[in-house]
């Protein structure tokens, strides 16, 4: 049974995080277009209250998924070689790890 | 009319190459298969398949102008010039207009295409309701003439792991068949792997193709809910009326 | 005689393509696109919280035409990638999935991360 969840898993999470982007884009566009934040203090102090780190933490790890299963099936079409594909995956995986570090460390910052 | 049809003899040619030819039509000329068997009589060498000529055989499949089809229920009336005839995309050619389908012949036997069942038989037939019966509509009329695997880019790109969409509408035919026992191994099959049925992009190339108006598209999304074991409709899937290549 | 290897047919500008089909290629292209551009994004997030010469070099950085030229056409990646998916969405689930609708959508899809583009450039310049 387990056994067909393979597919599955990648093709549940695309489809998520794609609808929880969608909302949080939709939000995101609204309150900026109501209330725009036009200086560096506004800026920052929006983006270092508790509820948006929250936010954007949930919004980062929504994209970076989704992201890693667009880009794998991307390399599973057209990376025929099982070592390159191998190879790019583990690229892929790294980066976007990578980029999750660095949200993190963007909005620790802020609490200093 | 003017075509032109791609010729390739293994024995003396490098690859395919484009023949022009030009026939005046006759009144009996109304499907492309008419005029491709009188060019025959110009030059015998140009090789394709064909056998029913009424569409239900699926031998005549080939590109034209671009969009495959079959040729025996393609009407010349409505086709551009100079007809364009290529052989099914992404299929090893053989010669001329002949591909080896193979390939595609293993996928179809890889999803068992027959009905496990290995309780009893019982006096008679195995009986379902014309409800049960119904679910079938929309996947049993398939010919298996490659026109939807051979124009579905995801087939195109892995061949050997994707089971394509004339195999999945097939696998749909069994799995959603009430007298088939052998539902939970198919779905670990194919849902069992990224390759074999999720390579399915809903590019939607198949059901545009089809030239029995079949949707394996359809087919697919069924499949992939039964696998997310969330609910799928009931009744058969749709058709449409085919669309043949202008 | 078996030949070792066949030629096959696989020109892209020969094969027609249906409405969908560019709906789809496009939607892989944007993802693609996007994917790209979420590590520039990033950078202009770190580099707008980190101090108020950082927000205003980007800013700055943002108000030149060409960096303009470059959102527009993130934006239509965007458009195009999120309407293809909120399609793709309702067909996993039966809306909109028989042929002559989903050519529809296509087009509306198509059409629409176009004219997502073009209010994004109208309301840039």
């Amino acid at each position: 049974m387990r056994l067909r969840f393979t597919g599955l898993a990648a093709w549940w999470v695309q489809r998520a995080s794609a609808v929880f982007m969608l909302l949080f884009i939709v939000f995101a566009l609204v309150a900026f277009w109501l209330y725009p934040r036009h200086s560096y203090l506004e800026w920052r102090s929006w983006a270092s209250s508790p509820c948006v780190v929250m936010a954007i933490l949930a919004f980062f790890a929504a994209l970076l998924l989704h992201m890693w299963v667009g880009l794998r099936d991307v390399l599973l079409d057209y990376a025929k070689p099982a070592g390159l594909r191998r190879l790019l995956l583990g690229g892929v995986a790294g980066s976007l790890f990578g980029m999750a570090v660095w949200v993190v460390l963007i909005l620790a910052r802020l609490q200093t | 009319m003017k075509l032109s049809i791609s010729r390739y003899n293994p024995e003396h040619d490098e690859s395919p190459y484009l023949q022009d030819y030009e026939i005046e039509l006759v009144a009996s000329d109304h499907m492309l298969l008419d005029v491709l068997l009188r060019l025959k009589q110009q030059d015998d060498t140009l090789s394709f398949r064909r056998s029913c000529r009424e569409g239900v055989c699926g031998s005549d499949a080939m590109n034209i102008n671009g969009r495959n089809g079959l040729a025996c229920i393609t009407r010349t009336s409505t086709l551009r010039e100079p007809v364009v005839i290529r052989p099914l995309p992404g299929f090893p050619i053989i010669r001329d207009l002949f591909v080896d389908m193979t390939q595609f012949f293993k996928q179809y036997e890889s999803i068992t295409p027959y009905l496990v069942n290995d309780e009893s038989p019982p006096e008679k037939e195995r009986l379902q309701s014309p409800a049960e019966r119904d679910r079938l509509n929309g996947a049993y009329e398939c010919i298996l003439c490659a026109c939807c695997s051979s124009q579905c880019p995801s087939y195109w790109w892995n061949p050997d792991k994707f089971v394509g969409p004339a195999g999945l509408i097939q696998a749909y035919r069994f799995i959603f068949d009430s007298r088939d026992r052998a539902t939970e191994q198919r779905l670990d099959d194919l849902g069992g792997d990224p390759y074999r049925l999720f390579r399915c992009r809903t590019i939607m190339n198949c059901a545009e193709v089809c030239p029995k108006g079949l949707e394996p598209v359809r087919a697919i999304e069924a499949i992939r809910l039964k696998i997310a074991q969330l609910p799928v409709h009931q009744g058969g899937l749709e058709t449409h009326p085919p669309k043949s290549p202008k | 005689m078996a030949r070792s290897t066949r030629p096959v047919f696989l020109n892209l500008t020969q094969i027609r393509m249906p409405v969908g089909a560019l709906t789809s290629i496009g939607h892989r292209v944007t993802g693609v696109l996007l994917a790209a551009s979420v590590p520039v994004g990033v950078f202009l997030l770190d580099r707008s919280l980190q101090d108020e010469q950082g927000f205003a070099d980007v800013a700055g950085l943002l108000a030149h035409r060409a960096v303009k030229v470059a959102m527009v056409i993130v934006v239509w990646a965007l458009a195009h990638h999120l309407l293809a998916g909120v399609r793709h969405l309702l067909s996993d689930f039966d809306v909109g999935s028989p042929l002559r609708l989903a050519r529809r959508s296509a087009w509306f899809v198509n059409l629409g991360g176009v004219a997502v583009a073009l209010f994004a450039a109208a309301a840039l310049s």
